[in-house]
């Protein structure tokens, strides 16, 4: 090939994380060529299924003009504890959520990622599809300077490259900035389902009132046989995202097939309702890296920042991952704007963008958040243990037996130390605080 | 050389569904895609272009969708795309859709001389293998069907050697240039595309012609007014019956031979009496196996 393929900025990967890097360098000025190895931007991204305006603003700050691919505002929300026959619900639904836009919106990726590339486009991002980054081209002293791919004459070079290409994050290995393959013990393995509804049904099984609320609700217990994990229903326009979520270790250890769990929680007695007649229109899975804090890969080395998935961005607790990963693309390619001003793409220039990593809320909740894998899965009973005696112990709550109150509550306590000694239970409180807290 | 190929955008039917009340197509969901037959026909032309210079230019008649597919053609190698597209063109048979390709390739031929049309064999979605045999009668070129291989083209000469597939072999035909080919997929393995065409077809905005501009189309026959097929009734046909299993677990060997020999006289598939009054081998080797 005559002439090289030159840009000053690669991005690689079509996802959140890239998306959000391209358009910032974009708008800066800098030619951009994002590739992506799916179909389209999205064709391999699967989540389950809120998206956090705030990281909307911060990259595409014009994004509610440009008709987003959004679901519905998320204006209820919160936790349900699930026990075998029973649920017990931690809920907020809030006239304040209901401002426009939203804090929040269910989202599909198939539909929200095409979109978002498509205005990375309309910025004058160059995004190729169907194309895989293979490895890197180097100068003399082994920096890198440019990526190959599995096309012929596929060289293509930059002075930066932002690597966010997601969970199986094997440039980030070659690189040497992620040590190896992700640890079972710290990757969630989630499978969901989008069924089909019509939009009424939908409000009405849910209560909503219209098109502008929705539901987003995270569910502990028996969504996931008790073991650590997450189950989860969103509302949709036109359907509902049910799915759920286990450390892949966990699964391993319990020889538990995803698609089967997800299968008992679908017929639930207390879920099964909610999806009476809905229609299964799509349904899949992807790995979450649960890495946290203290496993992450380097994020930088001389002329490679990476963000999102393949960094490990994600707050399990708070289901949040897209707008980490957006924030995290922005700061790359905000930095890269700063090295071309420089000229400068060292590592230790590209240093910059941990060091404003970590003043932004990214490394800060990854930061406090570090212990919560470990917590997981050093109490394996917890989900089981105390979402099962909250069941119990309401259940005798708001019931009247013809029993004296003091015996109830007596009642209650010994429900609690049926199941775990006092020391027991203090030792629980004390990760779980831990696990909080950092 | 210039080379002009039609191809069609389909859906991708190794995952259609048939709607068993009204017998059409579930187009819903279903992913778009190049007709097969047309990817590898565009792929040969990229590869004569390759080899004597010149261009290949690819039209299609079809939704605004369409334009996926021409930007397809574009990353295989194509240089100039031209996307045939009003609502006036919609429901058109392979009569109306054959008049209208051939009236675009003529407009063509009016910007400089065309050495040769490409068609794939067929459409996925149809199966009709019309359009293509259509085109060619209307240019008033040669045509030739199933063509599997070229053995020789001369764009000087304007003569071509061509290997047609037919039930009984290969014929080896010769014909003069411009003409017709509807191709086999074994025409031209489809092969990965450079980065460089990649980008290109990232940028690459496909020409747009309507049914009056560039082209005055003849507005009867074109879409459904031009085309006189009816759809009598679409239906899926009924599953076969499982066929009958005698085990020789069961029965033993004779009694499973007596009876599957039963079977196959009862169906009168076979004239049993006549095989058994043939001659039996003698070669030594037709004895019994265990």
């Amino acid at each position: 090939m005559a002439n090289k393929l030159t840009f000053d900025a690669i991005v690689v990967g079509g996802g959140p994380a890239g998306t959000s890097a391209a358009i910032t360098m974009a708008r800066a000025g800098l030619q951009t060529i994002l590739i992506e190895r799916g179909r389209f931007a999205g064709a391999k991204n699967f989540f389950g299924g809120v998206l956090y305006t705030h990281a909307l603003d911060a990259v595409l700050p014009d994004w509610q003009s440009r008709g987003p691919a959004l679901e519905r505002p998320v204006t209820d929300t919160g936790y349900w504890l699930l026990s075998p026959d029973s649920v017990l619900r931690f809920t907020q639904k809030s006239e304040r959520f209901k401002k426009v836009p939203a804090e929040s919106y269910t989202a599909l990726r198939a539909n929200f990622d095409p979109w978002f590339a498509q205005q990375a486009v309309d910025l004058g991002v160059l995004v190729i599809t169907k194309t895989t980054v293979t490895g890197f081209l180097r100068d003399e002293k082994g920096r890198v300077i440019g990526v190959t791919t599995d096309r012929p004459d596929g060289d293509v070079y930059a002075p930066v490259v932002i690597i966010a290409e997601g969970v199986n994050n094997l440039l980030t290995q070659q690189l040497g900035l992620a040590k190896s393959d992700l640890p079972p013990r710290f990757v969630a393995l989630s499978v969901k389902e989008y069924l089909g509804l019509p939009e009424k049904e939908v409000e009405a099984r849910f209560g909503l009132s219209g098109p502008d609320e929705g539901v987003a609700i995270d569910v502990f217990g028996d969504a996931t046989l008790g073991l650590p994990g997450t189950g989860f229903i969103y509302t949709d326009r036109a359907g509902i995202s049910i799915g759920c979520g286990l450390l892949l270790e966990q699964l391993v250890i319990n020889n538990l097939k995803p698609y089967e769990i997800l299968a008992r929680f679908k017929n639930h007695p207390i879920i099964k309702p909610y999806l009476e007649g809905a229609e299964r229109l799509e349904y899949g899975a992807h790995l979450i890296p649960e890495t946290g804090y203290d496993r992450m890969p380097t994020l930088y080395t001389d002329g490679v920042m990476v963000a999102g998935d393949a960094a490990g961005m994600v707050d399990a607790l708070h289901r949040e991952g897209t707008n980490l990963a957006m924030i995290a693309g922005k700061i790359a390619g905000e930095t890269a704007v700063e090295a071309h001003k420089q000229r400068n793409f060292s590592a230790e220039f590209l240093k910059e963008y941990r060091r404003r990593l970590q003043d932004s809320f990214v490394l800060k909740d990854l930061k406090q958040y570090r212990r919560m894998t470990d917590f997981l899965d050093s109490t394996p009973h917890f989900m089981e243990t105390y979402v099962n005696f909250a069941n119990e112990a309401a259940y005798r709550y708001f019931t009247a037996h013809g029993m004296a109150k003091r015996d109830m509550e007596k009642e209650i306590i010994r429900l609690l130390t049926r199941r775990r000694s006092f020391l027991g239970v203090a030792v629980d409180m004390i990760k779980l605080l831990r696990g909080m807290r950092g | 050389m210039h080379t002009v190929v039609a191809i069609k955008q389909v859906p991708d039917t190794t995952n259609v569904r048939i709607n068993p009340e009204t017998g059409t197509l579930i187009r819903e969901g279903v992913p778009a895609i190049i007709n097969p037959y047309d990817l590898h026909a565009v792929e040969l032309a990229v590869r004569l272009k390759e080899r004597f210079g010149g261009k290949v230019t690819v039209i299609t008649m079809g939704p605004p969708k369409a334009a996926e597919a021409l930007i397809e053609c574009v990353e295989q190698g194509a240089d100039r795309c031209i996307l045939i597209t009003d609502r006036k063109f919609a429901a058109a048979d392979t009569l109306a859709t054959s008049y209208v390709l051939a009236r675009a390739i003529e407009a063509l031929q009016e910007e400089g001389p065309i050495d040769l049309y490409l068609f794939g064999l067929q459409a996925i979605d149809g199966d009709t293998a019309q359009v293509g045999p259509g085109v060619a009668t209307r240019l008033n070129v040669p045509l030739i069907t199933y063509a599997l291989h070229i053995e020789s083209i001369d764009p000087e000469a304007r003569v071509a050697v061509v290997h047609r597939k037919t039930e009984r072999g290969i014929e080896v035909l010769r014909t003069r240039l411009p003409a017709l080919l509807t191709v086999l997929k074994e025409i031209a393995p489809v092969q990965r595309a450079p980065l460089a065409n990649m980008i290109r077809a990232a940028r690459y905005k496909p020409e747009v012609w309507s049914s009056t501009d560039p082209v005055a189309f003849d507005q009867a026959q074109i879409g459904i007014r031009g085309s006189p097929t009816v759809v009598g009734r679409a239906y899926t046909p009924a599953p076969r019956q499982a066929g009958d299993v005698i085990r020789v677990s069961e029965l033993g060997l004779q009694e499973c031979v007596r009876r599957a020999l039963q079977n196959i006289q009862a169906s009168g598939a076979i004239d049993l009496a006549s095989i058994a009054s043939a001659k039996r081998p003698t070669d030594g080797n037709g004895g019994e196996h265990s």
